[in-house]
């Protein structure tokens, strides 16, 4: 296992070092412009939860190395467990990165004691968990072309639903009613008060979301004919 | 004879191809070559020995262990050299092999890099800056580094020029010296495969046509000309494949002296090359 996370920190290094210039420059403006420590909380972990994941399990499809690395001398779970511990440490690393340049720069609008609490730690490895749960098993079934057109395809369903939203107007509709569900459960989730069995839940949920992910990603690599 | 490999009933089927049945044994200790056309399934039975492909059906024991349930202990053992290597194209060559070392107890850079000088490639060469034929020669260093009992070539020589290609057979010839290593390596350049190999194992459209020593091939094996239309094909002792034109008919046999000792002067009888009995077996009108 280690030895995979020393390969893929090799292997990636030049990526992670082009991916800590880019989100560094994209933090220290949304630190500048963003005063809501909920909003650069949810713009952050979307960024980590799409990006860090894409960027690793991506690569692998883009040299086409996944026969490289299923010839060495490991089993198939081990490498799957290994992509997931890796996007994990880059992901936290990565937050936590984004969290102490938002409270630490002087230019910063957000106050410390409201961004670095427990209940922001949790919320914020919920929603990274939920994104990266699901593109590394749909990068590892459909690749790099795969994902793309799924982002692309979420960028259209967008403006579908925006305009739809509209032409359907004001009233009650099952699309408003859709988009109005999400909005409340992710307030729910912002606003939520910090109690014990909340965080529990919160917990809970975060190990549930990865467990069950590596499972689907671990039948998928399985099956993966290279 | 003790084998470095046994494969029995191998079965994969694809929408439009299959291989099955595939039975051989790969003898510890030579160079063994998997010949067939394009598409016979060389690929398929590499893959399938690197559990890089689900099988459907069969066994294949490698060191005489399942290569499912001990893939690591076996993969450990084994230098894998790909038809078309894939590597990290921004690396440097040092980076990878780096990244590549700890996995191989055996791995000696010593090694590595006396095999890279070798070559004449620089560590410090970028992967992407390096033509078909070094990554080939790259792939192979990575392969012997680690003092593999087992090296697994999938058409290692396809696209090479005569220079590269023939350095690479006389790696592997030397290779072979220590008796306790094995090759196996597949092709469709029967050249490399006379040059080198100890054993042939044909196989055409996804099954197992032959397997045997390359001497006792060339030397049993005979293709049997005769001008005329007085001869069938079936009259032939040993016919695996047969061309019929309007005045003569070229049949291949697998028992040259059968053949010679019924035609006598009637029919030309020579030893059949790797490349006859290739062309015969796939291209020819029929096969035994």
């Amino acid at each position: 296992m280690l030895k995979l996370l020393r390969m893929e920190y090799l292997l990636n290094r030049r990526q992670i070092l082009i991916m800590l210039a880019i989100f560094s420059g994209y933090f220290l403006f949304m630190a500048y412009r963003i005063d809501s420590p909920r909003v650069f909380l949810v713009t952050l972990c979307l960024m980590m939860g799409l990006a860090v994941p894409f960027g690793f399990v991506g690569r692998e499809d883009k040299f086409k190395t996944a026969a490289l690395v299923c010839s060495l001398p490991v089993r198939r779970t081990t490498i799957v467990l290994a992509k997931y511990a890796v996007s994990g440490i880059a992901m936290g690393l990565g937050l936590a990165y984004g969290l102490l340049l938002a409270t630490a720069l002087p230019f910063t609008k957000i106050s410390v004691a409201e961004i670095l609490t427990v209940k922001s730690v949790l919320i914020s490895l919920f929603l990274v968990s939920l994104l990266s749960s699901f593109i590394i098993p749909f990068t590892i079934r459909f690749g790099l072309a795969g994902i793309i057109i799924f982002l692309v395809s979420g960028q259209l369903l967008g403006v579908v639903a925006l305009i739809l939203a509209q032409l359907l107007g004001r009233g009650p509709n099952p699309l408003r009613s859709a988009i109005t569900a999400v909005e409340k459960g992710l307030r729910t989730l912002l606003y939520h008060e910090a109690t014990p069995g909340f965080l529990a839940l919160l917990a809970a949920a975060i190990i549930a979301v990865n467990g069950l992910s590596f499972l689907v990603s671990r039948a998928l690599y399985a099956r993966r004919d290279l | 004879m003790d084998n470095a490999i046994e494969i029995k009933g191998l079965r994969k089927a694809y929408k439009s191809f299959t291989l099955d049945g595939v039975t051989f044994d790969v003898p510890r200790g030579y160079i063994t070559g998997l010949i067939g056309p394009n598409g016979a399934g060389k690929t398929t039975v590499i893959k399938l020995i690197m559990n890089l492909i689900r099988r459907n059906a069969g066994e294949v024991k490698v060191f005489g262990l399942d290569n499912l349930r001990h893939e690591p202990e076996i993969k450990a053992r084994i230098g894998f050299v790909y038809d078309v290597p894939r590597f990290p194209e921004d690396l440097r060559l040092e980076q990878i092999a780096s990244a590549l070392a700890p996995f191989y107890p055996k791995w000696d850079r010593g090694r590595f890099l006396a095999l890279l000088d070798d070559f004449k490639l620089s560590p410090r060469t970028v992967f992407k800056k390096l033509s078909h034929g070094m990554k080939m020669q790259f792939s192979l260093a990575l392969a012997l580094a680690h003092d593999a009992d087992l090296i697994l070539m999938d058409e290692p020589t396809a696209g090479l020029d005569p220079v590269f290609r023939f350095e690479l057979l006389e790696k592997l010839r030397a290779l072979i010296q220590d008796e306790r290593k094995t090759v196996l390596f597949s092709s469709h350049i029967t050249s490399d495969l006379e040059r080198v190999a100890d054993f042939i194992t044909f196989i055409h459209r996804g099954r197992i046509m032959f397997s045997a020593g390359k001497d006792d091939i060339l030397e049993s094996w005979g293709v049997v000309r005769v001008s005329g239309g007085g001869l069938r094909p079936e009259d032939v002792p040993g016919l695996r494949g047969y061309r019929r034109s309007e005045y003569s008919l070229e049949a291949l046999t697998s028992d040259i002296a059968a053949a010679r000792s019924r035609f006598g002067g009637s029919a030309a009888c020579d030893k059949a090359s790797l490349e006859d009995i290739m062309f015969f077996i796939s291209r020819g009108d029929t096969h035994a």
